[in-house]
């Protein structure tokens, strides 16, 4: 996804990506970052604990742990609320 | 269905029909100007706007200058048109696509993708719904002069005149461009009081995301 995001929507994106194990590449690509702050996001969610750094041989991938499910539902149930807060748009 | 999925679904298609509206009269405002810079400048007789009124010949120079402005303005308009418009189609397109079972995530993906496309836009829509109304202003006073052709206007009253009853329908056509800019502008200026007040929102409840991230802690 690419446009202006907020730095808790481009969170809450790489931590619905990397349910399924992901590598660093995949993710800066997917998310539309250059590799300095996808680092820099990378290392705050892994500090949080809400990814999980999974190294087999050569390769390295993350994973999003069961701590990134309270703020994955958070940010969903917010994002939609959206549209019951504020009155619809039509013609 | 989800109400939020319904509510989203519709607003994307509402705010892609008032695009396709303003794209398509943003072409027929620049075949105008195109058409009003070669009668003004190639034309060789001099076609007095107001009949009894005659032509000046700088006023046809400068008909042409208004006519090659209002054609660039049509430029910009179609261009900044279209890049909203694309936007728009991708995210109605996979709204289509994911069909009514679609995962919560990925609703709340598009909503996301929503958000981003208005805050690289809001600029560029805001700018639109000026051009829109100034455009919208511009073509009712050329409907209306093109009108008063149709009148010949005398010390004894005034006529219609049959051979000038063929301006009508570029009359009308005039008056249809500019209720549609006029429309534009307005559905528009709904679009953007509806997503400011969603982005306030959003920075409002960034203070939970923060709390359930440990960012406000000492």
């Amino acid at each position: 996804m690419s446009g202006r995001r907020t730095v808790y929507e481009i969170y809450w994106e790489i931590l619905v990506y990397c349910k399924t194990p992901r590598s660093f590449t995949a993710i800066i690509n997917r998310c539309d970052l250059n590799s300095k702050t996808g680092q820099e996001y990378l290392e705050f969610l892994v500090a949080k604990g809400y990814l999980a750094l999974v190294t087999e041989g050569q390769k390295s991938s993350y994973h999003s742990t069961s701590e990134a499910a309270v703020y994955i539902s958070l940010f969903s149930s917010l994002y939609q609320k959206l549209f019951d807060a504020t009155p619809e748009f039509k013609l | 269905m989800n109400p939020v999925l319904s509510q989203f679904r519709t607003e994307i298609r509402h705010f892609f029909l008032v695009s396709l509206l303003n794209h398509v009269f943003a072409a027929i405002a620049i075949a105008t100007g195109v058409q009003y810079i070669v009668t003004a400048i190639i034309s060789q007789t001099i076609d007095p706007l107001i009949p009894g009124i005659p032509m000046i010949p700088g006023l046809r120079i400068f008909t042409g200058a208004i006519a090659l402005i209002c054609f660039g303005l049509g430029i910009s308009w179609i261009l900044s048109t279209v890049r909203i418009f694309e936007s728009i189609v991708t995210i109605k397109e996979e709204l289509e696509k994911a069909g009514e079972a679609i995962p919560d995530e990925r609703l709340t993906c598009l909503i996301v993708r929503m958000l981003a496309h208005y805050r690289d836009n809001r600029t560029t829509i805001r700018t639109m719904i000026l051009v829109c109304t100034l455009g919208g202003a511009a073509f009712f006073e050329f409907g209306i002069a093109n009108g008063l052709k149709v009148l010949s206007i005398s010390s004894g009253g005034f006529a219609f005149t049959l051979d000038n009853l063929l301006l009508i329908p570029a009359m009308l056509l005039m008056l249809g461009i500019s209720l549609a800019s006029l429309l534009s502008s307005y559905y528009f200026l709904k679009f953007v009081q509806t997503w400011d007040r969603r982005l306030n929102e959003i920075e409002e409840s960034e203070c939970s995301l923060k709390k359930t991230l440990g960012l406000d802690e000492p």
